[in-house]
């Protein structure tokens, strides 16, 4: 950071890139997240029972400082956005140096460095080359990439693995900004909403869940849907044929179950519930005739289609209640469940022009059964069913799952891979013979480290000696040809 | 200079305690084969938990044992139990598995027999690859709980309900399970890490000591007249608490449970009482004596939470402020269920620390070496806990069309997280190492705790039925 060290932006800065206020920031979401969990949160609960656990006065305060929206309040957000903006603060500040070190390894120790370093050995050689060779080769087995160091007038070998465990801790601190990314577009531009769609009909509007309504540029069909029960009665699956329709054609067709969703043009449309519309779809009766004469006729009745039963005689569902209660003289229904049902057949006479209202069960008062020519047993009922989507687009979400597996690998690198340096110089020791100086770094799991580098040391030992005992007859002829 | 230490030693091998736990594991599994055998089926999912149950406690009794005695066979013949309790836990694993017709993830009482199984698996893992004998003294009383638990869990096979029939759940769920253990291993480790570091006992004690006083003086705060306790009146039907008027909530009063509580808080200020005086005196029969107040306090606090299990689960009491009797029921008395529970665990982590002894000094890896195999766990349930939140992300999105909905359990599990990369920056960056990082990763697991079990049952949430 160029200019005053006293400045006020420098002073920023700097309390933004320490650890501490990381930590402190971290501590600030935790608090504030856990209380989020405790006191009752807006949209989740309804308006009733958050008036029915909380007094007028506690709610009202509550509701001022934001506290039952918390993860949607403004300073909510800021702070993440604090708790990013010191993760790439920090990032930064500490990055040019880690990547100094990533780019440029140090690759030919100097003599204090050499002193300094704690795991070190010292195996002695005959010559400062077969030294080298025999640590190059033992470098190359343990699959450290041996390179030969030249300077001026000394050799050296340097050997490492693994140098991107260096970087690791950047890439998982991106991975996590990348994550937030995604959460940040999909809290501007996504949205989430649910739509009902009763069978055989279309929409291309739903509600969104802040209330408005969101028209999409295509429409949804739901051809059919329905729910397979367990033996017990549970529910074991919801599903929904639906078709997708733009400009009238229809251009993608798919069911979907409860984990398996419907996804055109970055919308994704969920089952998410199943009920019936409290209509009826059609009704099935056996009728007779009245004074017994004729067949029985198996029926189908359709909710506004009359039905000629004869010549002279039609059927038609006047009215359906899905769960029927008499009171006052009214025919009430008390809900959309097919609980206790009732339907209201009129049976007219072309002729005559007479109509006479069947009631199935025989309400007293309504019913004039007795007067109609055909007798009806209802046999089955088929409802018309509507299917519940919940609707979202998440256009962040790919950063998110991106993040997610950068975070993975990140993470793994950052704990399991070690990164190792090695070296070997041919130095002269403090007695004055020639031995091979191995050293050897690890940026974690150090006391495997040590086992690792013993293990090392001993493979160049050997292999120093078997070296040496293969060009013995070569030394002694040099010699004695001196 | 060995055979010194030979001499000082009692001779006693320990064979008592051994034959004792035998006996009783014999004895326990001899009348469950009674009972069962009535009935013809011998090896199904209940039996076997109890078998379970059975060794794990036996195992349990013996890990204590060597703790306070450090005689060695005793960790041999526990380790042994260990194995035949895990035998019997993944049979019951397989029961269910096969009964079900999917893997036991479900559900919190499917979900608590794969932690169980997981975790002693750890245990003998701990034990073996890493020397750390007594480890079981921590894990497997955490283990025996957990069996405990599910026997109060009903246990039908559910069919799964449509939102949980997902590769997804599974794969979410073994992670957490693999992540939970991890975590409950890094505390055991940390526990023993104190026990290795010599810390000084009598803070702890005066500290658990203030804890329990807080907690148990919080729960007085709902004293009543003639000894009884009030607690929140619970509407079983609607689930949620009865409410008098806005913000006013309805409460039953528990006869004579008041006396009790007051009873117990005595018991857990009189280690704090002692630990004053000792201070003042200096003399060190009053810590030898707070230490015996401190087992008379956990005995007691357990008396207490046995007794406001059993009247507080069900059962209608009068109110104060209206007329009839009203039910009630633990969900509606969270903060004192979790006030009673946590006062036991402090305890008992005390409990823990006066077992230090030299022998069992002698049994464990060096303190440095138990850091480091905390942290090394740790850096295998971080990465587990990464992608344990990322799988129920995914899934959540395949589901409700939402990765991230900040429904309590999602919330919990995102702390958890938080408090572990806490740990780690602490660790990495500022060198936090021994003591402090034992703390943190004790306080991890208590947070690890809360989310499993403290959000299913204290917090409402989407994650209601898991």
């Amino acid at each position: 950071m160029a200019g005053n060290l006293h400045s006020v932006p420098h002073k920023i800065w700097q309390t933004l890139s320490a650890i501490k206020t990381g930590v402190i920031l971290l501590i600030v979401v935790v608090i504030v997240s856990a209380a989020g969990t405790v006191i009752l949160q807006r949209p989740v609960t309804d308006p009733d029972e958050m008036q029915r656990a909380y007094s007028p006065q506690v709610l009202h305060i509550l509701d001022g400082f934001g506290l039952t929206d918390i993860f949607h309040a403004w300073w909510f957000v800021t702070l993440l956005v604090l708790v990013s903006l010191s993760i790439v603060a920090a990032s930064i500040q500490r990055f040019p140096n880690s990547w100094r070190y990533y780019s440029r390894p140090y690759k030919s120790p100097d003599e204090t460095f050499r002193k300094a370093l704690a795991t070190q050995a010292q195996i002695p050689i005959g010559d400062e080359d077969s030294g080298l060779v025999a640590a190059e080769h033992v470098f190359q087995r343990a699959g450290l990439r041996p390179e030969r160091m030249v300077r001026e007038s000394s050799l050296s070998l340097f050997g490492e693995r693994n140098r991107i465990s260096e970087m690791a801790v950047y890439i998982v601190h991106a991975s996590l900004l990348l994550i937030f990314l995604g959460g940040i577009v999909d809290a501007l531009y996504g949205w989430r909403g649910f739509v009902a769609i009763p069978g055989g009909e279309q929409t291309a509007q739903l509600q969104l869940h802040d209330g408005t309504v969101r028209t999409l540029p295509f429409a949804v069909r739901c051809d059919a849907a329905g729910q397979d029960n367990y033996a017990d009665g549970t529910p074991k699956k919801w599903w929904s044929k639906l078709a997708v329709l733009e400009d009238g054609r229809e251009v993608m067709r798919k069911e979907i179950v409860v984990n398996d969703p419907l996804v055109y043009k970055g919308v994704r449309f969920y089952q998410s519930s199943f009920g019936n519309t409290g209509k009826v779809d059609k009704i099935m009766f056996t009728v007779t005739q009245a004074n017994g004469q004729g067949a029985v006729k198996e029926i189908a009745l359709g909710a506004d289609e009359p039905l000629p039963l004869d010549a002279d005689t039609t059927v038609r569902i006047a009215d359906f209640i899905p769960d029927y209660v008499v009171r006052d003289g009214q025919v009430y229904t008390r809900s959309a469940q097919v609980e206790n049902p009732a339907v209201h057949l009129v049976v007219e006479s072309k002729k005559s022009g007479r109509a006479v209202n069947v009631w199935l069960p025989p309400i007293p008062s309504f019913e004039q059964n007795s007067s109609s020519p055909y007798r009806f047993e209802a046999t089955d009922l088929q409802m018309v069913h509507f299917t519940g989507l919940q609707v979202s687009h998440e256009p962040g979400q790919w950063a998110v799952w991106a993040g997610v597996i950068v975070m993975g690998l990140g993470l793994c690198v950052v704990f399991y891979l070690v990164h190792m340096r090695f070296w070997a110089v041919p130095v002269r020791d403090p007695r004055g013979r020639l031995v091979l100086w191995v050293g050897g770094t690890a940026n974690k799991n150090k006391d495997v480290f040590e086992q690792r580098f013993r293990k090392l040391v001993q493979q160049i030992e050997s292999e120093v000696k078997v070296q040496s005992e293969s060009c013995a007859p070569a030394h002694a002829t040099s010699m004695a040809g001196d | 200079m060995a055979r010194a230490r030979v001499e000082q030693q009692p001779a006693a091998t320990g064979a008592t305690l051994v034959v004792m736990v035998g006996l009783g594991v014999a004895f326990l599994l001899f009348m469950a084969f009674l009972n069962v055998v009535k009935s013809g089926n011998l090896l199904n999912e209940s039996n076997l938990l109890y078998a379970a149950l059975i060794f794990y406690t036996g195992a349990g009794t013996l890990y204590l044992g060597f703790g306070v005695t450090g005689t060695p066979s005793y960790v041999r013949f526990a380790s042994l139990a260990t194995w035949a309790g895990l035998l019997a836990n993944t049979g019951a694993i397989a029961h269910r598995w096969y009964e079900a017709g999917h893997p036991p993830f479900a559900s919190i009482y499917e979900m608590l027999l794969s932690f169980v199984w997981t975790l002693a698996v750890l245990t003998l893992i701990a034990e073996k690859k890493y020397g750390v004998k007594v480890i079981g003294t921590v894990t497997m009383p955490v283990a025996i709980v957990g069996v405990v638990l599910m026997q109060l869990l009903r246990t039908e096979v559910h069919p799964l309900v449509p939102a949980l029939q997902s590769t997804w759940l599974h794969v979410h769920v073994t992670l957490a399970m693999l992540a939970y253990a991890a975590c409950a291993l890094s505390f055991a480790l940390a526990m023993m890490f104190l026990i290795q570091d010599k810390m000084k006992t009598e803070t702890f004690l005066a500290a658990t000591s203030l804890f329990g006083v807080a907690t148990y003086a919080g729960v007085l705060t709902r004293f009543e007249k003639w000894g009884g306790l009030s607690v929140a009146a619970w509407n079983p039907q609607e689930k949620s608490e009865i409410f008098l008027a806005k913000g006013m909530r309805l409460f039953v009063v528990i006869p004579d449970l008041g006396w009790l509580m007051l009873l117990v808080l005595a018991a857990v200020a009189a280690p704090f009482v002692l630990y004053l005086v000792w201070r003042k005196t200096d003399n060190e029969d009053f810590i030898n004596i707070a230490n015996r107040a401190v087992f008379v306090s956990i005995l007691l606090q357990v008396l207490a939470l046995v007794f406001f299990l059993a009247r507080a689960r069900d059962g209608r009491y009068g109110s104060l402020d209206a007329e009839g009797l009203f039910s009630t029921s633990l969900a509606a008395s969270p903060f004192i269920l979790s006030g009673l529970v946590g006062g036991i665990f402090v305890s008992l982590l005390y409990l823990l620390l006066l077992w230090r002894r030299t022998d069992l000094e002698r049994m464990l890896p060096s303190a440095e070496e138990l850091d480091r195999i905390t942290y090394k766990t740790i850096a295998i349930a971080f990465p587990l806990l990464t992608l344990m939140i990322a799988a129920g992300a995914y899934w959540a999105n395949r589901t409700w069309g939402s990765y991230w909905s900040w429904d309590p359990k999602e919330t919990w599990a995102a702390i958890t997280w938080l408090v572990y990369a806490g740990y780690l920056h602490m660790r990495i960056t500022r060198g936090w190492r021994g003591r402090r990082a034992a703390y943190f990763a004790i306080l991890g697991f208590a947070v690890v705790m809360f989310t499993f079990f403290g959000v299913t049952y204290l917090l409402p949430g989407l994650h209601a039925y898991a």
